[in-house]
This record gives C-alpha cells, structure tokens and sequence, in this order.
C-alpha cells in the first residue's frame, strides 16, 4: 500500500528519458527538449523509459542491448520511427513527432501504476567473463596481476604517459554510439591515463546528417538567398544548442534552440552573445584545445577551417552573394573558442544576409559550387572527418576533448533520399510576406 | 535536562535537513522555470514527486564496487552536512551545538567533504565515477584554504572561533561590509563543496553525471539530498559570518536567519544556472593564483580592520 | 555537553541516511549481470577502472600541506589577535608572505596546469 502511495506520487513527476539516438534521431531530441513533461537524462541510470529514436543500423544493435539492459528496474521502452525488436513484449512504436511527449507520459504513467510490466532485460546475466572456480575472488591465472576477478582483468600499464611520461596504468575502454556528448551514432575506443586521453580511434563514424532541403534544390537551380542563409543559421544554432548544453549553460541552449525553432529574417543573435560573453562562456569554459593545422582544417572545410584562419568559402564565387557585399569571416587560432565564434559570427552573418537578401529579393547564381554549414560541395557532398580526432583529441584532457568534439561538425552530408521523410520539426515561417510586419 | 541538551537539537537538525532540501528542490525549480526550462507540474509537489520516484526506482549495482563505502558514502555526506548546520546559530542562545571552536568544526566538516565525495566515485569502480571523484579532488584540496582564510577574517574581530560570537561582534556593522571580499569568495567556496553549477566537476555532465552516473534508486535519493543539505548549511554559515545571523530590528531573530539563509540560496542557485562549467585546468591555476591571494588580501584588511 | 550533542547528531544523521537507502532496498533483487555494467554508451570497459590512477594535481597537494599547517596556526592566533596588536600582525604577515614565494614559484613550475 505504502509503495502504491509513493508510485502514484512518483507518477507526477517529469518523464525521465535516456534518448538513443538512430539515425535521424536528433529530431526527436530537439523536440523533447522544450517539451515541458520530458526531462532528458545523461546516464540511463536516471532514466525510467529508454526512447530510440530514429533507425538504428544493425552493427549498432549490441551496443542497445547493453543500453537496454543498463536501465533499472522498473522501466520500459518506446521506439520513434524504428521497428521495434519482435521478441520484445507489449512495444509501443510511435512515428508522429507531435504525438511523441503524450506517448512518453502515458508509457511512464502506466509503469508507475503498475498497468504496464517492466521490461525484461535481454542480455544473460552472467559476468562479462567467467571467474568462479579460480581464486575466492576470481584472481590467480596468468600473469603478475592475473586471472579476471569479478568478471574482468585488472589494468595493467601499457605506455608512458603523453604529457609527462610517467608510466601509471591506463584504462582502455570503447565509448559507444549511445554517449550523448558524441555526434548521434560516433563509436570510438580511448585509453586514457588518469583523465587524460592517450590514444583515440573512432570505431563507428557518426550517422550522415541531414541538411535541409533547399541545399539539395540549391544545387539544382537558383534558390532565394535568404532561404539559403536562414537555413545555414538553423543548422549551426542545433550546434551551438548541444555545444551549450555539454557546457552547463541550459538556459542559453534552450534560447539557441528556440531561437533556431522561430527562426525569421527578424531574428536576432545579440541577446545570445551578450550573455555568452558575461557570462564568461569564451573565458571559463572548455575552450583551449582541439588546435587544427593548416592540414587538417583543410580536410575538414566549412567553419572549423575558417576559425582555424584559412579564409575559403565557396560563397563568395557567387554573383548573387558578392552583389550582397559578402567576404568570408576568419577567426585566427582553430582552438575550441575559435570555433565557438566562428559559429557564432556566421551566424550572424547568415541573419543579416538573409535580411538584406529578401529586401533586395536575390538569388543564387552558382548551382555546381555550394557551401554547405558542414564545408563546401563541390562534386562530391561533404565526407566524414572523424579521422581527423584520431590525430588532435590525443593528449587532451577529458573536458577539453568532449568540447573539442562538440565543436567539430565530423558527421558527413546525407543524400537527399533520407530527408524526404515527413520533416514535422517547425519550419521558418514564409519570408515573403513578412514585408513591413514583425513575426 | 537531557531533552533540551540532547534530544531537541536533534530534533531541530533534522528539520533543517528536511526543510532544508526541499526547500533548494523548490527554489531551483523555481529559478530554473524563470530561465526558460520548459517545467510542467505544481512546482511544490514536482521535488516529492521525485523523491517518490527515488524511492521506488531500483538501487543500481555495478560489477565489483566496494559495497560498504558506496552506500555509507551519501550517507556520510548526509551526516557532515548535518554537523555543519548544528553550528548555525538562530538566535543568541537557540544553536543546536554551540561549541566553541564552531570555525574549526566547520573547517573539518569541508575537509572531510572530499574524502566522503571522492569515495563516492571511487567506489563505483566504474569509469565515468572514478574520474569525477578524482577531479573533485583537486578542486576540493584548493578552495579548503581560502574558506578558512576567509572564516579567521571573520573571527579576528570577534575576538573567538565560535559562530555565535561572530554574529555578536557584527552588531555595529555587518562582515559583508567590514570585509567586502569575504562573502564573494565564500560563496565561491560554497559553489565549490556542493559541486554545484560552474565548479560541478564531480558530478558533471561530460561524465555523464560523474559519481551519480551509476546511482539510482534510494543512494540517489540520499545523495542529491545530503548535496541539498550542505548547500543549506553552507549558506547558514555565511549568514552567520558575513550577514549578521539574527541580528536585525522588527523581526525575531530566527526570522531574519532564515530570510537571510534564502537569500544566500537564491543568490547560489542562480549563480549555478547562469554560469558554465569550468575546464578543471582552470579551476585550479584560478584557486591558487587569483582566489588565494585574494583571500590574504581579505585577511590582511580584517586584521588591520580588527585593530582600529 | 556541546560534544555528546554532536556526535549523537552525527551519529543519527548516518544512521538516518543509511536507514532512506536500506530500508526501501530491503525487498529489491540483486539486479543482474547485464544491469551491471558500466554505462559507457553501449561500449564495453577492458578491465575493472581501479587502477593505479595519474594524479596530475600531486604537486599542488604538497603546496596545500604547507598551508594547512599555516591554518593550524592561525586557528588560536585568531582568537588571541586584537589583544596583540601589530605584534601578532607582523608575525603573521611574515609567515604568509613566506608560503606566498611557495605559490609564485609553484605557478612559475606550472603546477598548476595538468601537468
């Protein structure tokens, strides 16, 4: 009766929801976060539903039933736009974005009261590696240090550190496609020496993002600048909005995010960057480190090149933006906080393009030569750069290394197939007919 | 006699506890639905709602903690923050233990903080736990020494180590005033033992909640209370050392306390929302070279305060 | 009497905490194997994280045991100071400008840094 009491009371809380993100998933997180009755957590240790969100590919399905299994008792999933795992029992499969936050509330109300079954888990429950029958607790076998008590080895040194070349012990372990700091989908196995990462090597890449639509049409034919632009600002905001939120700055990633929802050619940045520079975010934060050679930003493209100082942007070879007075914008130094202003400078620019743009009405004027918000497109879309953290995280400490990952955009360009689906996520309004009115 | 001594200040500790927590659940709820988090729900049932959920939800387990410290560890970290605020006085004579070394017993309570939160992480034996305990550390050793710098400032002008004597002596002129540098950098500190906002680097969200990453269920209950409740102690003391405790016209003297105690709360919470996480290389070098000598500055501007 | 206070407090506090954890998990079941793995976004560890850990910080902590035994000093210090006078602000500023070479050359060793 007592435990009745308490899971009713338990029941008004928020949902806590661990996110695993698919393919295309991070629609639905954006979605989430500004949903009142949804707390996204961190660990799925927190959580009580485990949402996937987006189709997960199946060299990622071992990785979500360790994810699965790690939720405790009492839990349950809802699977969003991916078919569901037929040997689970009584799944719920939502595939409309609106009517996701009620789905989630009713699936946690249900479990709370006791009218829905907690998952069963689906891995065996046995230790990683058996031990019984050895030492009393698993030790004595090979080795100085051998044997696997509890189910794994103890860990043994391997090299001499990086930074000082004391020779302690390192921990190697894969961190998976479900780390919320990671690109939706990145797998990547570390060792790191007390909280310093020594060696790096990404495993699965991240998943092709999909950019919006009107950058596929822009290669076709000539498209309205201010759509372009205005498109350019979503995409690098959704960035801003995950780099944010892995600093500890919720209220501004929720502005950013807001921001990138009602986006219009009257939107503004100032208010953002007002308090991102008060409130130390360019000079307290994470933001030394992740430093790009002259090499390596060209790899890469895009605004981390530019924020490492190489002044390329594909727009300027077109009539219609140097009609505009367009000239590319260059941070100097390819460190973290480089990158921070770099996005936050083109956004900007973005926003006053777009504006002038739809005064003047332009259009672009180059099809074969686009500059994407990930790097320029020239015969082929833009490619995977996880290759390039294999060389510039090691030797970073853990902080400075997740900010140097989310201030890199790795992930490669999707084809257009992918994002015909139903886009249900707000788009700008019509910029048209914003004439002499304030949206 | 053994009621009043013994039984009633027990009493009287545990309430603080209690109202203590909620009423940081409540106020940051409050504060956080002020900075644009999306909240639904009466915002004073949301925090029981989760301390329900807490409690029904399954403890974790990981493959081979340490069994022992990993549950007594909220619970030591429980009772420290209880320790700190038997000390805070409420009135002249209304303090659940007056001792007389009161600055001693807090500055014990902070280093004994490190050892509890450290051991919080370590003994997960989990990746993401051990880092954040170990990081906490270096943050926990530094700001030790400015809160005591600053709490002997404190006491040069009362004369006394004890926390009630501290409030007598600000009866011409709060410490907030006399010595303008010391609450700041307390506060700094405060920020610091709780882990809370830009200094969480225990529990932080690179780590995936650090020490908490692999917590659930009733330890967690424990924890984010006991994490509550050293934050209400915490502004307690400095109510007592720079606000002038109860002191204070029209109003008794424990009204003032508590309004003076949300005060120094709302002012954290804030401070916790509004400012980012910092790098732990930074913390440190900005412990030792800026906030230290800061604090000999503070020290050096009591004692010549002390003795005109 | 203040003592006995403290330490009953202490001890029912713990006694409390431990009570909040012991009590709502008496009937729970030992979770499983696959439960307990360590979250690492659905990556596996190699071996169990105990390990002989770098500290980086280590030389910072030899520069805080100095100035702890500088804050041992200054507990009753404190008490006995207006009545001293200059005298005890003398002394102490001496001692304080000591330890304050130990932090600037500290910095200059960038002990400070993760180093």
């Amino acid at each position: 009766m007592a435990v009745n009491w308490l899971r009713n009371l338990a029941s008004r809380r928020s949902v806590p929801v661990f996110p695993v993100l698919g393919v295309q998933g991070d629609k639905a997180l954006r979605h989430l976060t500004l949903s009142p009755d949804i707390e996204l957590v961190d660990s799925p240790r927190h959580a009580s539903v485990l949402l996937v969100a987006g189709e997960i590919p199946a060299d990622r399905f071992e990785p979500l039933r360790r994810v699965h299994d790690q939720l405790p008792s009492p839990f349950t999933t809802l699977w969003f736009r991916c078919e569901p795992w037929p040997h689970l029992e009584s799944v719920i499969r939502v595939d409309d974005l609106d009517v996701l936050p009620a789905a989630l509330v009713t699936a946690y109300r249900e479990l709370m009261k006791g009218r829905r079954e907690s998952s069963p888990r689906i891995l065996p429950d046995k230790p990683p590696n058996p031990w019984e029958g050895e030492g009393d607790f698993g030790q004595g076998g090979e080795g100085m240090m051998g044997g696997v008590p509890y189910g794994r080895p103890m860990a043994m040194n391997m090299e001499d550190d990086i930074r000082d070349g004391l020779t302690l012990d390192s921990l190697t372990f894969r961190l998976g496609p479900f780390f919320f700091a990671f690109p939706p989908g990145m797998a990547a196995e570390i060792t790191l020496q007390g909280d310093l990462v020594q060696t790096w090597k990404t495993q699965l890449v991240a998943y092709p993002q999909s950019l919006d639509p009107v950058f596929f049409t822009a290669r076709e034919r000539p498209v309205p600048i201010a759509e372009l632009e205005l498109a350019r600002a979503r995409h690098h905001l959704h960035r801003l909005y995950r780099g944010l939120h892995l600093a500890g700055l919720e209220s501004a990633s929720l502005s950013a995010l807001r921001l990138a929802q009602n986006l219009s050619t009257t939107s503004t940045l100032d208010g953002l960057h007002r308090y991102l520079s008060r409130s130390g975010f360019f000079r307290l934060a994470a933001i030394k480190g992740g430093v790009l050679g002259p090499e390596q930003a060209r790899r890469i493209g895009g605004p981390a090149a530019r924020a490492a100082g190489l002044d390329e942007d594909l727009r300027s070879d077109d009539a219609g933006y140097r009609r505009l007075g367009f000239s590319p914008v260059s941070q100097a130094g390819g460190d973290t906080g480089a990158r921070w202003r770099q996005v936050l400078a083109e956004i900007d620019q973005s926003l006053q393009l777009a504006r002038q743009a739809e005064r003047d009405d332009m259009t672009t004027s180059e099809v074969d030569r686009i500059e994407t918000p990930r790097g320029p497109w020239l015969e082929k879309r833009p490619e995977d750069a996880s290759a390039l953290l294999d060389e510039i995280l090691p030797g970073q400490e853990w902080g400075d290394a997740l900010a140097t990952i989310a201030s890199l955009d790795v992930a490669a360009v999707a084809e257009a197939s992918l994002d015909t689906q139903t886009a249900s996520e707000p788009r700008i309004t019509n910029t048209l007919d914003s004439e002499g009115g304030r949206t | 006699m053994i009621v009043e001594e013994l039984v009633l200040p027990v009493l009287m500790v545990f309430f603080m506890l209690a109202a203590g927590a909620y009423t940081v659940a409540v106020l940051d709820r409050v504060i956080a639905g002020a900075l644009g988090t999306p909240q639904a729900g009466s915002v004073w049932i949301v925090p029981l709602a989760r301390g329900a959920w807490l409690m029904t939800q399954h403890a974790n387990a990981t493959e081979a903690p340490d069994w022992r410290a990993w549950r007594l560890a909220p619970a030591l970290y429980l009772s420290l923050a209880a320790i700190g605020l038997a000390v805070v006085p409420w009135s002249g004579s209304l303090v659940a233990t007056d001792l007389a070394t009161s600055v001693v017993l807090w500055g014990s309570v902070e280093a004994l903080a490190t050892v509890v939160i450290f051991l919080h992480g370590w003994s997960a034996n989990a990746l993401f736990a051990l880092i954040g305990g170990y990081r906490y550390v270096a943050l926990g050793l530094s700001y030790i020494l400015i809160s005591m710098f600053v709490l002997i400032g404190v006491a040069l002008p009362a004369e006394s180590l004890q926390f009630t004597q501290v409030v007598a002596s600000q009866g011409e002129l709060w410490n907030l005033i006399r010595q303008p540098l010391g609450l700041p950098l307390f506060l700094i500190v405060g920020l610091g033992m709780t882990f809370w906002g830009p200094l969480n680097l225990a529990d932080s969200a690179d780590l995936a909640g650090g020490t908490a990453a692999e917590i659930s269920g009733p330890p967690r209950l424990v924890w984010d209370v006991a994490r509550a409740a050293m934050l209400v102690a915490f502004s307690g003391v400095a109510t007592s050392a720079f606000l002038g405790g109860w002191l204070g016209p029209w109003l008794p003297g424990p009204l003032w306390v508590v309004i003076k105690m949300l005060a120094v709360l709302l002012v954290l919470l804030l401070l916790g929302r509004l400012l980012p996480r910092l790098a732990p290389e930074r913390c440190v070098t900005l412990m030792w070279v800026v906030l230290l000598p800061l604090s000999f500055i503070d020290l050096v501007w009591a004692g010549v305060g002390a003795l005109l | 009497m203040a003592l006995t206070t403290l330490f009953v407090i202490l001890i029912s506090s713990l006694g409390a905490g431990i009570l909040m954890q012991w009590l709502p998990m008496r009937h729970q079941p030992r979770p499983a194997w696959s439960q307990r793995a360590p979250f690492l976004g659905g990556g596996t560890p190699d071996s169990h994280a105990w390990s002989r850990y770098h500290i980086r910080y280590y030389p910072m902590t030899l520069l805080l045991i100095a100035f702890e035994m500088e804050m041992m000093f200054m507990y009753p210090w404190a008490v006995v100071f207006v009545e001293k006078g200059m005298k005890a602000m003398m002394e102490m500023g001496m001692f304080l400008a000591i330890l304050s070479v130990g932090i600037v050359y500290a910095w200059r060793e960038g002990v400070f840094k993760w180093q």
